[in-house]
């Protein structure tokens, strides 16, 4: 029975909310049906907010920490191209770029 | 010096012609061709496991014996399958990943080695046993030798001259400080090395990278997430379907900076079509875990891919999970096929059986949605995918969320499928799949991101689904026969444990793969009815293969339990929310079987070059 409720219990939220304005009705769940765009369907689930930044749920990730992959790997491809460029000129591949003139 | 001097060739020859133009993928299509090779993971561009050998067949499986058997002299899962090209059969390890060069006359005579020297600490930042799923093989030409492709779990794409071992390069793709590894197999393409990323469960944001067998150097590189520039979008990217989303999704499905760390790796196995010069792949979960952590879609996580061979560019991208909340790594193998559809139309296609709980089917030209079917009818996390839309529609209750445990949740983050390479049978036109029954306990929590640590951020509990025997904690896989365009299952049965090492079809009415229970079972691919098994030493989590080597059809298949589901058998963990979960659920595995890694080789009657007992002897006669 509670299943069956549950999509008749959606629409009439669905239209209360045209009616009222609302923006994220607390009783309606996120069925991912309802798209802001193609491919963009994502809604808040009752009682939890559009952005997390300033709630409970605020992340509050360090910007150093978030950027750590992108120098980890530019290190990696300055690296490899070395040893690449010096494949070609030399034909013996090195891995150890400190040996690389 | 001979490894010198045959790299001043090399060098010589790349200053006088870089652009081959006969590009070495029409050799491996060759090649592939021949029941004597097993040239690349999946033995062939379409992926299917499918053999036309037909000397072992359902009449006469009952004299399959085991003919001869290796070991890798490593303990841990031992993923994935060997390679075979002509007399030479080469077989991958556990970390630290070695490799071995068998001579097919005389198998107990190991022809080289490679054993890397890595860096330890990798291990601390394997989310999942110590696994890797496999070799790739490059052909040579008359400039360069033949080279086979390996991943080391410490991040490094390695090249080995094929006929002695040696290293001809060494990349750095994957850095273990920032929490990134490799187990996947990697896959040649023309004269590219095609390699992926493992880490979303350290917040790595999943990366995928060409390289030119021939140099080493970086061909292509593209992520999962971010700007398009970086993901790499073609022009008419989704144009056939523009309802999949087409541009600015990468970040605008995200708040703020968070696809940065937003996972999206690729681990799992690839396919391609040469006419269409695409490479198939699934990309991973995004990071963390925790759902509320990052609102949003999060594309282009959980999204089966294709891209140009040459240029990387995304030529279609189908996200089956928005916005995940299960740890549905959409990373599992995608098998090729030519079928004709419900309205007549003959199409190419791909079919793709998703940790989600649904086996998709596109047309891997353009991306149409075929098929979305239940793996099975316990599915509860969507209660269907629409086709026109191409969205799940999610049953709310079973979602996940902050402050809140989700109890009773079909699929587990295990999946109901997971990284076995399954098989299809064309003729038949069934793909033979080994699944999960395996569900949970879900509840999230809050976490910092520290670049080289954990970021997962959720307890789980996890237990046989509904068809199994929660009580006893036994019940957990199936094996099912599957039509993508009828949408029906030919057959199922039920399995002890997860079928987790995929399949392998023959033209022989047969279907092999391998238990975590450790045995290697034949069924009749057409009934599913069980006709033989054999007991190997330990679990399996790699997928069976086979191959003619002077007239003999034999059967191999690695042993070596591990992986996901072994982690509480192998790292002696009994907390059951342990291992990601996967303790609690696996907790009786050890009652049939402990750690192990080898090679188990099968024919006829057991018929082997040592039928001769005068092969490999010292002192002959």
């Amino acid at each position: 029975m509670k299943k069956i409720s549950l999509p008749i219990v959606a629409g009439a939220m669905l239209v209360a909310a045209g009616f009222v304005g609302m923006t994220t009705p607390a009783a309606m769940a996120y069925d991912g049906t309802k798209c802001k765009a193609p491919g963009n369907c994502w809604e808040p689930k009752p009682g939890f907010p559009e952005k997390i930044a300033g709630s409970k749920y605020d992340p509050k990730h360090n910007p150093k920490e978030l950027a750590k992959q992108v120098e980890s790997r530019k290190g990696e491809e300055a690296r490899n191209a070395q040893r690449a460029a010096h494949f070609k000129k030399t034909g013996k591949w090195v891995y150890d770029v400190k040996k690389i003139q | 010096m001979l490894m010198s001097a045959s790299c001043m060739a090399i060098a010589v020859a790349l200053q006088v012609g870089v652009a081959s133009s006969a590009y070495a993928n029409d050799k491996l299509i060759e090649l592939s061709k021949s029941n004597e090779n097993w040239v690349m993971p999946g033995k062939n561009y379409d992926s299917n496991n499918y053999s036309e050998s037909t000397q072992v067949n359902a009449e006469n499986v009952k004299q399959l014996k085991h003919a001869w058997s290796f070991s890798t002299g490593e303990l841990h899962g031992h993923e994935g399958a060997p390679l075979v090209i002509g007399d030479m059969m080469y077989v991958h390890s556990s970390f630290p990943n070695k490799t071995f060069a068998l001579n097919l006359n005389d198998p107990g005579h190991i022809l080289w080695q490679h054993s890397p020297k890595q860096d330890p600490a990798a291990r601390s930042v394997a989310c999942c046993d110590l696994v890797n799923r496999g070799l790739a093989y490059w052909p040579g030409d008359d400039k360069t030798p033949a080279l086979v492709i390996k991943t080391q779990l410490d991040g490094h794409l390695v090249a080995l001259n094929a006929k002695t071992g040696e290293e001809f390069w060494k990349v750095e793709n994957g850095d273990i400080k920032v929490g990134q590894t490799l187990t996947q197999a990697p896959y040649v393409v023309h004269d590219l090395a095609i390699v992926g990323s493992s880490g979303a469960e350290l917040g790595v944001r999943g990366h995928v990278t060409a390289y030119n067998v021939k140099t080493g150097e970086q061909a292509w590189r593209y992520y999962a997430t971010g700007p398009d520039e970086e993901i790499g979008l073609a022009d008419d990217f989704n144009s056939a379907n523009p309802h999949y989303g087409q541009k600015g999704l990468g970040t605008a499905t995200w708040e703020g900076d968070a696809w940065k760390i937003g996972g999206g790796t690729n681990w799992g196995w690839y396919a391609y079509d040469p006419q269409a010069n695409l490479i198939y792949y699934g990309s991973g979960n995004p990071a963390p875990w925790n759902e509320t952590m990052r609102p949003g879609d999060n594309k282009w996580t959980m999204t089966i891919t294709a891209r140009d061979a040459d240029t990387g560019k995304m030529k279609f991208g189908y996200q089956k999970t928005p916005h995940d909340e299960w740890d549905f790594a959409g990373v599992n193998v995608i098998m090729l096929s030519e079928q004709t559809d419900k309205e007549g139309k003959k199409r190419k296609l791909l079919t793709h059986p998703d940790r989600n709980g649904i086996v998709y089917t596109l047309d891997r030209e353009n991306g149409d949605l075929i098929s979305a079917d239940k793996l099975d009818d316990t599915v509860n996390v969507f209660k269907h995918v629409d086709l026109k839309s191409g969205l799940p529609v999610r049953d709310p209750e079973f979602g996940t969320r902050m402050d809140h445990k989700g109890t009773e949740i079909c699929p587990s983050a295990m999946g109901y499928h997971n990284q076995g390479h399954d098989s299809y049978d064309p003729t038949k036109q069934l793909f033979f799949m080994g699944i999960n029954h395996i569900c949970m306990d879900w509840e999230p929590f809050m976490l910092p991101y520290r670049a080289g640590q954990f970021f997962v951020g959720a307890t789980l509990w996890m237990y046989p689904g509904p068809k199994g025997d929660r009580q006893n904690y036994l019940g957990l896989g199936q094996i099912k026969a599957y039509n993508a365009i009828t949408n029906t299952y030919k057959w199922e049965h039920m399995e002890r444990f997860s079928v987790w090492g995929g399949t392998l079809a023959t033209a022989g009415n047969l279907v092999f793969y391998g238990t975590l229970d450790g045995f290697l079972k034949a069924r009749n691919s057409d009934t599913g009815e069980l006709l033989w098994k054999h007991k190997l030493p330990s679990g399996v989590i790699g997928y069976p293969m086979t191959y003619e080597h002077k007239g003999v059809q034999y059967i191999a298949v690695m042993s070596g339990v591990g992986g996901w589901p072994g982690v509480g058998l192998v790292f002696d963990l009994q907390d059951p929310t342990a291992g990601l979960g996967a303790v609690g659920a696996f907790k009786n595995l050890q009652r049939y079987t402990q750690m192990g890694g080898s090679l188990e080789v099968f024919s006829l009657d057991g018929k082997n070059p040592y039928d001769d007992v005068n092969v490999g002897e010292w002192t002959k006669g």
